[in-house]
C-alpha cells in the first residue's frame, strides 16, 4: 500500500544554469517599442499576446495590446548586475510591469520563443 | 457568383489524399473555385527549413481564404505548431466547431446540436513559457479586455444570425479571477446588447460534466483557448469522433477552414481515412463565402450517403475508400 513512507519529494537532476537573456514586460500606448543600444543586451524580438510583432511579417488584421513582450539577448557574457544596470538604463525611457531573466539549463534553453 | 481564389494547404500524412477527395465534392458542387495549392507541415523542413513557408503565408495573406489538411504537431521539442502560427500570424481569433448528431452513427442521444466558439489567439497558448528554477516551469496565461469582447462579440453576432437561442461563457473564474474573471466580464458586457438571446455562464468542471450526462441542453459555448480546445473535442466525440469535427478559423479579413483531426501518419497513402471533417470544414467555408446553394448540396450528398449506409470509411463501420467515398458523395450530390 501506498504510505507517505514510500513516497518522497522527486528530485529533478540539476544541470549547469547560465544566464543568457532577459524578458522585459513593457507596457506603452505608443505602438511596437523600438529600442536603443543597450550594451551587453540586444533586442531579438517583440511578441504582443504571444505573437511576434518585430522583426519580420505582422498582419495589418493583428490586434494589439497595450503589454509587449521584449526578448534582450546578451551579447557578451553577463552577471546579476548587468541586469541591474540594463534594466536601471531601460527605466528611463520605458513602463515595465515585469522582467525574466533568461536561463540556460545545459545546452537547453529554458524559455519558449514567440509564434 | 463569380469565381474565387482559395489557398488549398493539403497538410501531411493522409492530408494530400483527403483534400484531393474533398477539391473533387467541392468542385462538383457547381462553385467556381481556382485552387492555389500551397505546402504547409513536417514535409516542408527539408525543402524549407520551417513548417510554414514565406510563400504559403503570401498566398493566404493574398487570398484571404484557405483550406487546410491536417498537419503534425511536434511533442515536447522541436517546432511550433503550423496551426498555431498560422491563427497568431493572421489574428484567427474566432475557431468555431459545430457538434451536430450524423444519422448513421448510433449515439445514445436523440439531438446534439452545439457550436463552440473558441477564443484561438490568447490564454495559455500565448506560448510565453520559462524554466524559472530547474525544478519549476511556468506559463503565462494570457487574457485581455479586447480579445475577450471580441470572441464574446463574435459569437453573439453568429448565433444571432443564426437563429440560436442560447450562449454560455464557460470559465474556471472561481478559481482564475483575475484572468477568467476578465473574460466573463467581458462576456457579461457583450451579453447586455443581445437581449433576444438567453446568456448564462457555466463551471468548465461541470459543462464537462454535464455533456457527457445530458448534451442536449446545451446550444452555443464561448470558452477561452484551453477549454475551446479541450471541450470541442469532447463534443465531437459526442457526436461520432474526429472523422466528422469540421472546424473554422476566423479573423477580420482571412479565415482558414480545417478539420479538427491529426495527419494520422501511419494511414498515409493507404486511402482509407474518412474525409468528412475535412469536407465538413469545406461546406463551413462555402457558407463563409456566401455559396450556400453548393454548401447545402454538399451536405445534402453527404447525409445521403451517411443514411444509405452502404459507402461508408472504416470508422463509420464499413470498408469504403477515401475515394470511394468521395465518388459516392458525388454521385449522391446529383440526385439530391
Amino acid at each position: 500500500m501506498l504510505t507517505k513512507a514510500t513516497t518522497g519529494r522527486a528530485k529533478r537532476p540539476a544541470k549547469p544554469i547560465t544566464l543568457v537573456g532577459v524578458d522585459v514586460y513593457i507596457i506603452t500606448e505608443n505602438g511596437i517599442p523600438q529600442f536603443d543600444d543597450y550594451g551587453a543586451f540586444k533586442i531579438e524580438f517583440v511578441s504582443n499576446r504571444g505573437t511576434k510583432v518585430w522583426p519580420g511579417y505582422v498582419s495589418e488584421d493583428l490586434m494589439l495590446v497595450n503589454w509587449y513582450r521584449c526578448r534582450f539577448m546578451a551579447t557578451k557574457t553577463v552577471t546579476d548586475a548587468d541586469v541591474d544596470t540594463f534594466l536601471a538604463a531601460l527605466s528611463k525611457k520605458w513602463k515595465w510591469s515585469a522582467a525574466q531573466k533568461l536561463w540556460n539549463y545545459g545546452d537547453e534553453a529554458g524559455f519558449s520563443k514567440a509564434y | 457568383m463569380g469565381k474565387h481564389v482559395i489557398t488549398m494547404l493539403p497538410g501531411e500524412g493522409t492530408g494530400p489524399e483527403i483534400c484531393e477527395a474533398v477539391r473533387r465534392v467541392i468542385d462538383h458542387s457547381g462553385v467556381e473555385i481556382v485552387w492555389e495549392y500551397e505546402d504547409i507541415g513536417l514535409d516542408c523542413l527539408d525543402k524549407y527549413g520551417t513548417l510554414l513557408p514565406e510563400k504559403t503565408i503570401k498566398s493566404i495573406a493574398k487570398n484571404k481564404i484557405a483550406i487546410k489538411g491536417p498537419t503534425t504537431t511536434p511533442v515536447g521539442t522541436g517546432h511550433k505548431s503550423a496551426n498555431v502560427t498560422l491563427r497568431k500570424l493572421f489574428d484567427l481569433y474566432a475557431n468555431v466547431r459545430p457538434a451536430k448528431l450524423i444519422p448513421v452513427l448510433k449515439r445514445p442521444w436523440d439531438q446534439i446540436d452545439i457550436l463552440t466558439f473558441r477564443e484561438n489567439t490568447e490564454d495559455s497558448y500565448a506560448a510565453i513559457e520559462h524554466m524559472v528554477s530547474d525544478e519549476v516551469a511556468q506559463c503565462l496565461k494570457v487574457i485581455t479586455w479586447p480579445g475577450s469582447v471580441r470572441i464574446a462579440e463574435f459569437a453573439f453576432k453568429w448565433a444571432k444570425a443564426n437563429g440560436r437561442k442560447k450562449i454560455q461563457c464557460v470559465h474556471k473564474a472561481n478559481i482564475m479571477k483575475m484572468t477568467d474573471g476578465l473574460f466573463l466580464e467581458a462576456f457579461r458586457e457583450v451579453a447586455k446588447k443581445y437581449p433576444e438571446i438567453e446568456a448564462g455562464d457555466i463551471i468548465v468542471d461541470n459543462c464537462c460534466m454535464q455533456l457527457v450526462r445530458n448534451p442536449a441542453q446545451f446550444d452555443c459555448l464561448v470558452l477561452p483557448n484551453l477549454y475551446g480546445d479541450i471541450l470541442s473535442d469532447l463534443c465531437a466525440g459526442l457526436v461520432g469522433g474526429l472523422g466528422f469535427a469540421p472546424g473554422a478559423n476566423i479573423g477580420d479579413n482571412c479565415s482558414i477552414f480545417e478539420a479538427v483531426h491529426g495527419s494520422a501518419p501511419k494511414y498515409a497513402g493507404m486511402k482509407k481515412v474518412n474525409p468528412s471533417a475535412v469536407l465538413l470544414s469545406g461546406v463551413m467555408m462555402l457558407r463563409w463565402i456566401g455559396e450556400n446553394a453548393a454548401a447545402e448540396k454538399i451536405e445534402k450528398g453527404m447525409n445521403k450517403v451517411l443514411a444509405e449506409a452502404k459507402t461508408l470509411t472504416y470508422d463509420a463501420g464499413g470498408t469504403a475508400s477515401t475515394d470511394e467515398y468521395a465518388d459516392a458523395i458525388i454521385r449522391a450530390m446529383d440526385t439530391v
